[in-house]
């Protein structure tokens, strides 16, 4: 084993109390921590409004909410989801993983990294504090314009939706620049970037991303305040300006943000299938470069939000043949996982289960996509429950899934005490059925014409045994998560084991103690491959002895 | 070197984030009907062309902070920072001067929106540039900056020329196209 001399010096810590300690800490583990338990109280929140939904729809003609509150409460769920859950779910892990397992102490700047935590935090709050202020923002997770505008709606929820918006977007944005800046340079010797973990690989290409579309969000947000509290005309055809700049400006950022939601997932996903298959990713430079093109391609996509606006035909066919196009790097990750577990000793312990979920339902919602980006079939059906059937087995069924996977994969890192291998199949396999009673019956009730964001429909459509289905999925669903707090708190209870290395994995982040100490590891590895564990575990069978 | 990558990375966001909004800007000036604009005459831009001059001519002493600093030109140095932040404080000045005296506001038309958010975020990073002076001038006030040791400096310059290109990019899509 070789290891640079180089011994970090231990620092007493000043004693504070609990809650001073973990409001003023900077150290990244302790910041990813907090992102994952404010994300999951946000899932929490959103996943209470997914509730009220399917309850609301499980019958025709429902009366449980009025159509004003219905419009509250999915523009809530939706940005709850994307912006307040999903996204610092996986910004969480990224905080308390990229340092160890690019074998750092810390992120580049960790007061930055403290900064993006309590932008999130408080972005959050603002945009609920909204329902008690006089109504939330009710115009969809889109907000599509002219309807944002202060004629049409009159109460302060747009407003807090864009300030909220604006501060979450600088959190992430700084959020961003640490991360890139700590990638480039802080890895261990010897981690040149085809060394590097993919995970790290799918952060890096996220963060990029981020820089270059939310910058887009803010100005359309910017422009969405200053036409509702200066009086401009941005979005306001009657005085030159353009309903359509809002779709351009917002998918501009919206559809990069898919790749921002899903390539971390991608990334954990390619993290655990080769620790539990027993063999390196394969085709591992493929998959980075791909992670590349869909992070380049992911930029000229954005129109195909817009195919029903009336755009030129030679746009159409730009876009629609760029949304082709990116499915091919997506379908070489899906034949790199399955080439990975072929052949492998697969054991199927939860977090592997989980990603194979994830692989599944990331097809039929990939393919749906594919559909979506033929031109004919999308003036059918835009707009309808297909569109939100295809965005929840993208969402749910891939960014979900493959957190999930990365929360029992590393809650033993985390904790020193591994979840319950029972309790956690019992999730899984309620969770799969679960999301499947929801969102399969959606493509059916789509193509049969039921249009998204009705609050509610007549009993002659039909559609009312489907969304029974649908709402009772969605309570099974719910049942999962709670299978997975009693894991937790079950397990939270037991006493801690603090295996370093509890899966036999192959990344740095497995070398040190667990839950790490603040300094993550008391000398800095040398990195000759990329399983540079396995190599100090295998001395003879090392992957930089083989000939490649 | 953290500093001068983590710059670098701001500055490509800043560029689309105004590369956006410049892109609302052409947009909405080439598919809205009734544009009202065309080019004004240069005797009507006096005031814009000699702040483009004023800007452009700031560069030469920011450049030159580094260099007195090398120098062991403390002072020299101080003087340098303090040219820059009188220009900048200038420039606002006649910018302030010619919104009050075009007599246009933010909502007139779409044309009045985008015009002011671009200028409005333009001044926005002169005033942000300019505070950074000020706690160069006060660092170079407490010995911070030693022979080649200066990346606050470094970095301010940078963002001080990155505004200056932001400019002129402005002042040729608003006043010259």
């Amino acid at each position: 084993m070789t290891t640079r001399s180089e011994t970090i010096p231990l620092v007493a810590p000043k004693r504070r109390s609990l809650f001073l300690d973990w409001l003023l800490t900077i150290d990244h583990k302790k910041i990813g921590i907090l992102y994952i338990i404010t994300a999951a109280f946000f899932f929490m929140v959103g996943g209470f409004e997914a509730m009220a939904i399917r309850l609301q729809l499980a019958q025709p003609n429902g009366t449980l909410l009025n159509p004003d509150l219905y419009n509250q409460i999915f523009t809530m769920h939706g940005t709850t989801m994307i912006f307040l859950a999903v996204m610092p779910l996986s910004v969480g892990f990224t905080n308390y993983f990229v340092p160890l397992l690019i074998g750092a102490h810390d992120v580049a700047f960790p007061r930055l990294n403290a900064l993006s935590y309590w932008l999130f935090l408080f972005s959050g709050i603002f945009m609920y504090s909204s329902f008690i202020a006089g109504g939330a923002p009710n115009d969809g997770w889109f907000s599509y314009a002219p309807l944002t505008e202060k004629a049409f709606s009159i109460t302060a929820g747009m407003d807090f939706w864009a300030l909220g918006i604006l501060l979450l977007g600088l959190g992430t944005t700084l959020g961003s620049i640490n991360f890139i800046v700590t990638i480039i340079q802080m890895r261990a010797p010897g981690m040149s970037f085809s060394r590097m973990p993919m995970f790290v690989w799918t952060v890096f290409v996220t963060a990029l991303i981020s820089i270059f579309a939310f910058p887009s969000l803010i100005s359309a947000v910017v422009m969405l305040l200053l036409d509702r509290q200066l009086g401009t005309h941005f979005f306001n055809v009657s005085s030159n300006g353009s309903a359509l700049l809002w779709q351009n400006l917002f998918w501009f950022f919206g559809h990069p943000e898919v790749y921002i939601l899903i390539l971390p997932a991608m990334g954990i996903i390619s993290e655990v299938i080769p620790v539990f298959s027993r063999k390196p990713l394969f085709g591992f430079m493929t998959v980075a470069y791909s992670t590349m093109a869909i992070g380049v391609l992911a930029f000229g996509v954005w129109a195909h939000h817009m195919f029903t606006t009336g755009l030129p035909s030679a746009a159409l066919i730009i876009f629609s043949a760029d949304s082709f196009l990116i499915g091919v790097p997506t379908g070489v990750k899906v034949f790199s996982w399955i080439g990975t577990m072929w052949g492998g000793k697969v054991r199927f312990s939860t977090p592997v289960l989980f990603a194979m979920g994830f692989i599944g339902m990331f097809v039929i919602g990939g393919l749906s996509g594919i559909q979506l980006a033929i031109i004919p079939i999308d003036w059918q059906v835009e707009d309808s429950y297909y569109v939100v059937a295809h965005l929840h087995y993208v969402l749910f069924g891939g960014s979900l899934f493959a957190l999930v996977a990365g929360l029992y994969y590393w809650f033993p890192k985390i904790t020193g005490k591994r979840l319950s291998e029972t309790l956690g199949k019992w999730h899984f396999w309620l969770m799969l059925i679960g999301m499947n009673m929801t969102f399969l019956p959606m493509h059916i009730l789509g193509l049969d014409g039921m249009p998204r964001r009705i609050y509610t429909y007549p009993t002659d459509t039909g559609w009312g045994p489907l969304n029974m289905i649908e709402t009772v999925g969605g309570f099974v669903v719910a049942v999962s998560f709670l299978v997975l707090l009693v894991n937790f708190i079950k397990t939270m209870r037991s006493p801690a084991t603090h295996e370093a290395d509890p899966w036999d994995g192959f990344t740095l982040e497995w070398k040190t103690s667990s839950p790490p100490p603040v300094y993550n590891f008391e000398t800095i590895p040398v990195v000759r491959s990329r399983r540079p564990l396995w190599d100090e575990k295998h001395p003879d069978l090392a992957d930089w002895k083989q000939k490649s | 070197m953290n500093a001068k990558i983590a710059l670098f990375v701001v500055l490509s966001c800043e560029t689309f984030f105004f590369g956006t909004v410049l892109s609302a800007y052409f947009y909405l000036r080439t598919t809205v009907l009734g544009w009202p604009l065309v080019h004004p005459p240069v005797s009507q831009i006096m005031i814009p062309i000699a702040n483009t001059l004023l800007l452009l001519l700031s560069a030469g002493p920011m450049a030159w902070v580094g260099k007195a600093i090398d120098q062991k030109k403390i002072r020299l140095a101080q003087v340098w920072l303090a040219v820059v932040l009188g220009m900048g404080l200038l420039f606002i000045g006649g910018q302030i001067f010619e919104f009050v005296r075009s007599g246009m506001s933010p909502s007139d038309q779409a044309f009045g929106g985008v015009f002011f958010t671009l200028m409005g975020f333009h001044a926005l990073h002169i005033l942000a540039g300019m505070i950074m002076l000020v706690i160069l001038v006060v660092r170079t006030h407490l010995h911070d900056f030693k022979f080649r040791r200066h990346i606050a400096v470094d970095v301010g310059a940078w963002f001080w020329y990155y505004v200056i290109g932001v400019w002129v990019v402005l002042f040729t899509a608003l006043y010259l196209m």
